[in-house]
């Protein structure tokens, strides 16, 4: 069941859209709202896949940088739900747009498109035990060091060092180096005497 | 959400302050905080804000913010609030925390740890030290620089520079003592043996639970309500 949350202003394209949108069969509207606050308050908790979101909510200044937004929602997909005009470098911060004269065929084509992308990023559930790798950068986290650090000492580049750190993050559900230090130990990755 | 709004609606002076607290539990550690005691047989909520010398707007709305997850107060609503009410009820809910919701944890903590080899008990055990320091010290920063400015506010009197408060800041200090508190849930949940204190863990858990939730509605009143509070009397000052 894919989940979504939509933010947008006009109470009547809102509503619209939820009704239309109670006919996928394996998608559930989970939130939807005309207000960021309410969204910002309630979108960790419920960790919609998708968001549809009109970026006019967002203060000119921040729209190039939505997405940013969401930093700590790693797996949300945004979807653009363009009323306005809105510049293309604004536009391709978003998996996909949906206009305001799409008919519900193009909605759900795009809807999918933005949901195959989903699964193919979810290839190794929160359930799967830390890798081999994960395990080796939640070493060298417990030893204090830091991104660049720890990409030099495995030989992988540091946009792949926070891949795996999200993972981590993700699976044990664990934030904080100084936690993530007392699990290593718990789980005997490390020795206490490691730890600096 | 159909529920909540209806509740909202519902939710008002007249009702019962025991249909209020048997529908939202968590309502409860609220009273202690306000000064109103249990044992209050049928009296309405404004009843016993009258009794106890509580202003009625200000239980409304922290009500409101312990029920309602997408609350937020009016304007209007805000000004019905003397500040020096919201003030106290902050600082008595931190005095709450380190007085009785904190030690209580942390009698549990105790007895959970005790079984456990001492090289990982130690560990944990600095952990929680750390994070309840860390508590302390936000607390000690809302007490001393953002509560004494926001009285200058009110006297009217030129807030100094030094004293002006970063918005941002204390945003990001609430996630961190909630993202805290829930790595070391998840640390007690998932990571310390099956064999270790089973019941003494599930009920250190469910405080840990029942505090988390605490402290993020106390977190949405200052958020929510103390942000858009400043801003409302600097905007006037500035007018």
């Amino acid at each position: 069941m894919t989940k979504i949350a939509i933010a947008e202003p006009s109470s009547m394209l809102r509503i619209g859209l939820e009704q239309l949108l109670r006919e996928l069969p394996d998608a559930e509207v989970v939130f939807s709202t005309d207000n960021l606050n309410a969204l910002y308050a309630r979108i960790s908790a419920l960790r919609p896949d998708i968001l549809i979101v009109n970026p006019l909510l967002f203060d000119y200044a921040k729209r190039a940088t939505l997405r940013a937004e969401f930093d700590q929602l790693p797996n949300l997909r945004l979807v653009g739900l363009v009323t306005a005009y809105i510049e293309s470098q604004h536009q391709r911060q978003f998996a996909g747009i949906i206009e305001l004269n799409d008919d519900f065929q193009r909605i759900k084509s795009t809807l999918n498109q933005v949901c195959n992308t989903l699964q193919t990023d979810n290839e190794d559930p929160d359930t799967a035990p830390l890798s081999d790798r994960e395990k080796d950068v939640l070493i060298c986290l417990s030893k204090g060091l830091k991104n660049n650090e720890i990409a030099d000492q495995l030989n992988i580049s540091v946009h792949t060092v926070i891949t795996h750190r999200k993972n981590i993050v993700r699976k044990t559900g664990i934030k904080s180096v100084a936690a993530l230090t007392v699990y290593a130990i718990l789980n005997n990755l490390i020795e206490e005497k490691d730890i600096i | 959400m159909s529920n909540l709004s209806d509740f909202s609606s519902q939710l008002s002076p007249k009702m019962k302050m025991a249909d209020a607290i048997n529908q939202y539990h968590s309502l409860l550690t609220v009273l202690p905080r306000l000064g109103i005691p249990l044992g209050f047989g049928e009296k309405s909520i404004g009843q016993l804000c009258a009794e106890h010398r509580v202003s009625e707007p200000l239980f409304m709305l922290i009500s409101r913010v312990y029920c309602q997850d997408d609350y937020f107060p009016t304007a209007n609503e805000l000004q019905q609030c003397p500040m020096a009410d919201i003030l106290q009820y902050l600082v008595s809910s931190h005095k709450d925390y380190l007085e009785n919701k904190l030690p209580h944890i942390e009698h549990h903590l105790n007895i959970l740890l005790e079984p456990m080899d001492k090289k990982y008990s130690t560990l944990i055990s600095n952990f929680y030290a750390e994070f309840r320091k860390e508590m302390e010290k936000h607390f000690q920063y809302e007490e001393e620089v953002i509560f004494p400015y926001l009285r200058q506010i009110l006297s009217e009197q030129e807030a100094t520079e030094s004293a002006t408060y970063q918005k941002n800041t204390f945003h990001q200090q609430h996630d961190d003592i909630e993202d805290t508190l829930n790595d070391l849930s998840n640390l007690l949940l998932k990571y310390i043996p099956a064999e270790v204190s089973p019941a003494e863990r599930v009920d250190m858990l469910l405080d840990m639970y029942a505090l988390s939730n605490d402290i993020a509605k106390h977190a949405m009143m200052e958020n929510r309500i103390l942000v858009p509070y400043i801003q409302l009397l600097e905007s006037k000052r500035h007018d």
